[in-house]
């Protein structure tokens, strides 16, 4: 059992005001607090940075992995954005864990992975923690995997009322995450890698919503496609990939939605930026506990 | 079970170019990470592809870009773990 949020909310003070105008809305009033905003990557300065670490490296790297330290190291600078909601409450997460939809492809259908406390492990762990999990999932050998067989058993009127249950609870309590299908709520992040060959050109993209309230944002990636733009006088072709985020105004504003999402942006068009972290479980359980112990 | 290189290069790359109009002119030796040919569904369905069909199984460290970077290294790797009286070459 892990408890993802801390003990106590945000104080009320420390929120701002328009937000609490969102938070205590009536739901008579039909508030809708979910903010987009879409932004364009640098392909190019990506894709050559992914050729190149994948020409010397020990593991294939793609555009989700960088998404998903981009992801976690803005994460790190905004911590008042690894939060979520429970009641009319805020709470912070205890740690900057990433979770990501991929094809579960026994399943046929999306699943999700969790990569915990993702600002501290390098491309390389991401990639292998990722590959790991797909190779799982596509075998049915996980543990999630088996307890996903098992409540794919439950008869629809049991299930209906579990799935009812448990929403409730979670959104109105804070809770501890039990096992490895709730394993996943413990991340605010929830990021999607929609880049796939064959993918059309994303011009707009809205996630969906879970029920629960764990995840408050949604930070999707497009396809690369060519854009022509003015570089120095001159009209040239450059590759560029959208990259949507899905917030929630109870939390955060449109300028701190803008701000993370530029650091997100700056990171992944300059991915350089991207190296560094651990790749050894070790050094990153002892970096987990030191900053425990700090706190 | 025997297994062929050339029967297994032509299997490969039949999956390979059957993915999307874009994928029909890939060949052997085409470098399918450098050509973005290779994203995480391929590949994923590519290892599924060659464990059902040749009982060869890749671990998660096995996933690196010497293994997969061509059709042609594929080729070898899934070779390389048959046992010997297996694996022929041409």
């Amino acid at each position: 059992m892990k408890w993802p949020l801390v003990r106590r909310p945000v104080p009320q003070s420390q929120v701002p005001l328009y937000n609490r105008f969102y938070l205590y809305a009536s739901s008579a009033s039909q508030v809708d607090p979910t903010l987009v905003w879409g932004t364009e990557i640098d392909a190019d300065a990506l894709q050559a940075f992914l050729h190149e670490r994948n020409r010397n490296g020990r593991i294939v790297l793609t555009a989700a992995h960088a998404l998903i330290r981009a992801t976690a190291l803005a994460l790190e600078q905004f911590p008042e954005i690894n939060a979520r909601l429970v009641g009319r409450r805020i709470y912070a997460f205890r740690d900057v864990n990433i979770r990501m939809a991929f094809f579960h492809r026994r399943n046929s259908e999306m699943d999700l992975l969790l990569i915990e406390n993702a600002h501290l492990k390098s491309l390389e762990r991401i990639g292998l923690e990722i590959w790991q999990r797909l190779l799982q999932a596509g075998r049915g050998e996980g543990g999630r995997d088996r307890d996903l067989a098992r409540f794919r058993r439950i008869p629809t009127f049991w299930f209906r009322r579990i799935v009812r249950l448990y929403g409730f609870l979670d959104r109105h309590f804070r809770l501890p995450t039990l096992g490895r299908l709730d394993g996943t709520r413990a991340g605010c992040m929830m990021v999607n890698d929609l880049s796939f060959s064959g993918a059309p050109p994303m011009r707009m993209y809205k996630p969906t919503r879970f029920p629960d309230k764990s995840d408050v944002f949604n930070l999707t990636l497009g396809p690369m496609e060519p854009k022509v733009v003015a570089r120095s006088d001159q009209f040239v072709s450059v590759n560029v990939m959208p990259l949507f985020l899905r917030a929630d105004h109870r939390l955060v504003d449109a300028q701190q939605v803008g701000r993370f999402l530029g650091v997100v942006r700056d990171l992944l068009s300059n991915p350089d930026k991207l190296a560094g972290g651990y790749f050894e479980s070790a050094d990153i359980d002892r970096i987990v506990e030191a900053t425990r112990k700090q706190k | 079970m025997t297994i062929n290189r050339k029967k297994l290069e032509d299997n490969l790359m039949h999956f390979v170019r059957s993915r999307s109009p874009r994928h029909a002119a890939a060949s052997p030796r085409m470098d399918l990470l450098e050509t973005g040919l290779l994203d995480s569904l391929l590949l994923v369905d590519l290892i599924f592809h060659i464990e059902e069909s040749y009982g060869v199984r890749f671990d998660s460290d096995q996933v690196n870009p010497s293994n997969f970077r061509t059709v042609e290294d594929i080729v070898a790797v899934v070779l390389g773990q048959l046992p010997m009286p297996q694996a022929q070459a041409d």
